[in-house]
């Protein structure tokens, strides 16, 4: 493993993965793996698309939605992680709390406009007040700030009772009826991934993104040059939030439900897995590590009665022999097919991926 | 940055495809959503074959996997004295862990209804587990058993035409009787309570406190526990306080697990007597009398459950768990194990019933002899049983026994007010809602 990729810390991965981003001056080699990528991006929307009509059950397509709304979530975090260099132990509460927006107005007899808009005004607000709890923090002290609000929104949820309904949780929550079939609501969650993985892709090309990955790198550097720091962070944590809380919306119109398992930190933790397994930073790792956790939960623990046990096998793994996690090893191995080809040693001297060369290492 | 923009561009073309597509689709349904029948199968047993296939939903990994464990060996228990065939109808069991998460359990749900076409559900054990996969299978007219989910609401607020409480009681209706008995009979007049801080730990005290007041007791404190509590050493001393400032009885309220042990063995080892006390089900139950021994011989507690009542029926369902692993059976495996009974009865006496045929069955069936008593069932499908005040005894076996020392016949979930006029408006009972 003389790859120095491998050296970094998947948490700091620079890699954007599946789609690396533009090098300087790279040759037909580089064009053709990512039109590569681009057909498999196209080929798996293509399935996306075609799933329900190819004689898949109405459980599969029902975990299908599971999976994306998972997805959605971890997308969130991989966001701040990846883009910010921000571990976030919250975002589980974020949708949770959302999801208690849309549910509490669900209770109160109120249309799905309304659940929209209370699920909206609880995700920003609850994302302001972590953003402003956490943005002059980083790194671990980021990540307990967030596992403390977590613990707070939890804490409502489970003793506000006359609000929340206690442990019991809120049910019975309706989705719009135009999307009231499971297909059709399939295809929602389906367009809703696509259009939050764009989402936070667009921002990621953005000037802001490379702001946020500047400050990832060196916050101190970054200050000097005249940057609003916390400003920055503020923004990430509320374009994160948002992501986050629409997954919790998507969740509670999947399961007509809510209760204080779905803030728990549990929920936040898989996220972080999902995120790490997947691979940190890249296009369609929460995808790929919300499929691998989900399908473990839901599907293995049918047929293997210490089913964490696999997750947890799985989880080690990846860490120890594609720290890049899924996606970013798949990215990874076609980079090194690419130089084999093109007879390009690569070695210590040169960057081995130009993404490295435009993002550069940096420090944990 | 030219380069970035236009890829941006493509994507958020190929996005904006996407969504039209999707839209078009919309338009006309996959083949398996034509007749709707995949989204909701029509329950009803296989009557050519006979059999009644059930889903049994229970946390056997994760936090309550020990719980979730016993409810299903209960369950497993009575097909293998009476095997799963009754009347020419077989059961079938096919049994998934919900890991205690109501994600996981409402998916597992899905799964056995959908994929496995189960005729009930039985279970699962969590109060938030339980009434997600409560409101996920009454509209599909699919019955759901619960042997031992303890949430009031679930047949309050929550209650449906297909939700069914068949091995347990709701938390404030088996320990309003402890509230009355240690107010009349057992002659104590000041009492402090210590229940866990959520849910069940609310409902649970409720209980007592109006039985306690009611019968002219009076509350002088209440102590809240978080249900992640491990160091007792805190509490124990409270509660010693208490008992100190004039207070002479002491009700304690856990959900099953370590939380009774832990209690105990703080307060006894601080010099506590057992005298004053009253545990609730779960905080008494067998787990807790094993871990204990001889030093809670004499400790009083409140259930329906009692594993020493001498009855025919129980002594067998007793022995026959004793024989199997050397232990005498507590809460959840007899939840398990009279729902399995119950059902094995009602297909007894009427063949094999599925979907609405089925609850009307069950709901209508005075199960005279069950391991429990006599149990009926209200108009919200909840139970109408015995709870009883036990001693723990050490039996001829030299095993510990919760043996009743004083009956409630007849326990339902009003606690003798009757029903009130609209039971989904009841505001549900926290710290400060203790229902007086």
């Amino acid at each position: 493993m003389t790859n120095p990729a491998t050296r970094a810390t998947p948490v700091v991965r620079p890699s954007t993965g599946l789609i690396p981003a533009a090098p300087h001056g790279s040759g037909g080699g580089f064009w053709r793996t990512r039109w590569m990528q681009l057909t498999g991006l196209g080929l798996l929307f293509v399935l996306g698309l075609a799933l329900p009509y190819l004689g898949t059950t109405t459980f599969a397509i029902s975990l299908t939605s599971t999976i994306l709304i998972a997805a959605i979530l971890a997308s969130s975090v991989n966001f701040l992680v990846g883009e910010g260099g921000l571990a976030s132990l919250g975002h589980g509460a974020i949708a949770g709390a959302a999801a208690y927006g849309a549910g509490w107005a669900s209770k109160q007899g109120w249309d799905v406009g309304m659940q929209v808009v209370m699920a909206l005004v609880v995700t920003l607000v609850v994302s302001f007040v972590y953003a402003i709890l956490a943005m002059r923090t980083s790194g671990i002290y980021f990540l307990m700030v967030t596992l403390a609000v977590g613990m707070l929104i939890f804490g409502l949820a489970s003793k506000y009772s006359t609000v929340t309904n206690g442990d019991t949780g809120i049910s019975g929550i309706e989705r719009p009826a135009f999307i009231s079939e499971y297909w059709t609501y399939y295809y929602f969650v389906f367009g809703a991934f696509v259009l939050a993985t764009a989402l936070l892709w667009l921002v990621r090309q953005s000037p802001f993104g490379a702001s946020l990955r500047g400050i990832r790198d060196s916050e101190s550097r970054m200050r000097s040059l005249g940057y609003n720091v916390a400003g920055y962070k503020v923004g990430a944590f509320m374009i994160s939030g948002f992501v986050a809380g629409l997954a919790g919306l998507l969740s509670v119109w999947h399961t007509h439900f809510v209760s204080p398992t779905s803030t728990g930190v549990e929920r936040s933790v898989l996220l972080i897995v999902m995120v790490i397994l997947g691979g940190v930073g890249t296009l369609m790792g929460p995808l790929i590590g919300a499929t691998i956790v989900i399908l473990v939960e839901n599907v293995v623990s049918s047929h293997v009665e210490r089913w964490q046990l696999i997750l947890g096998l799985i989880f080690i793994l990846v860490i120890l022999f594609a720290r890049a996690g899924v996606a970013g090893s798949i990215a990874k191995l076609f980079r090194r097919i690419r130089r084999r080809r093109s007879g390009d040693p690569g070695g210590p001297s040169g960057p081995e991926d130009p993404a490295e060369a435009v993002l550069g290492n940096h420090p944990a | 940055m030219s380069m970035t923009m236009s890829r941006g561009g493509r994507l958020a073309a190929l996005a904006g495809l996407g969504v039209a597509a999707a839209l078009a689709l919309s338009a006309c349904a996959p083949p398996g959503a034509s007749t709707d029948e995949s989204a909701a199968p029509t329950p009803g047993g296989d009557a050519a074959t006979g059999t009644l296939k059930v889903g049994f939903l229970s946390p056997t990994s994760g936090n309550f996997a020990v719980a979730g464990q016993e409810m299903l060996d209960g369950w497993n228990l009575y097909w293998e004295e009476n095997g799963n065939e009754v009347n020419g109808v077989t059961i079938e069991t096919i049994a998934e862990d919900d890991a205690g998460n109501p994600e996981t359990a409402l998916t597992k749900a899905h799964k056995l209804v959908e994929q496995d076409g189960v005729d009930i559900v039985v279970g699962p054990l969590i109060a938030s587990t339980a009434s997600a996969v409560a409101a996920y299978t009454a509209p599909l007219g699919i019955p759901n058993l619960h042997p031992v989910a303890a949430s009031n609401d679930l047949t309050q607020q929550n209650w449906n035409d297909f939700t069914v409480r068949t091995g347990s009681m709701g938390g404030t209706q088996s320990t309003y009787p402890g509230g009355v008995w240690a107010a009349t009979e057992g002659g104590y007049s000041k009492a402090v309570t210590l229940c866990h801080d959520y849910s069940f730990g609310w409902e649970s005290c409720a209980g007592f406190v109006q039985g306690f007041v009611e019968n002219g007791g009076e509350i002088v404190q209440q102590i809240w526990a978080p249900n992640t509590t491990t160091d007792w050493g805190g509490y124990a001393a409270q509660v010693q306080a208490a008992l100190a400032g004039g207070a002479d009885v002491v009700f304690v309220a856990l959900a099953g697990g370590a939380g009774g042990p832990g209690f105990l063995t703080a307060y006894l080892d601080a010099g506590g007597s057992i005298e004053p006390l009253l545990l609730n089900c779960c905080a008494a139950d067998q787990g807790t009398l094993r871990a204990m021994g001889d030093r809670i011989i004499g400790m009083k507690s409140v259930s329906y459950w009692a594993e020493g009542r001498d009855a025919e029926v129980t002594r067998e369902f007793v022995d026959a768990y004793i024989a199997k692993t050397g232990q005498v059976p507590g809460a959840y495996i007899a939840g398990g194990y009279i729902t399995a009974s119950l059902l094995a009865q009602v297909i007894e006496e009427r063949g094999l019933l599925t979907g609405a045929d089925l609850i009307d069955a069950i709901t209508s069936y005075t199960f005279e002899d069950s391991i429990f008593g006599k149990v009926s069932w209200d108009e919200y499908n909840n139970t109408i049983a015995p709870v009883y005040i036990r001693e723990v005894q050490k039996g001829e076996d030299g095993l510990l026994y919760n043996v009743p020392i004083a009956e409630f016949e007849d326990v339902d979930q009003w606690l003798g007010k009757g029903a009130p006029a609209d039971v989904r408006s009841i505001v549900p009972y926290d710290q400060t809602n203790q229902g007086l």
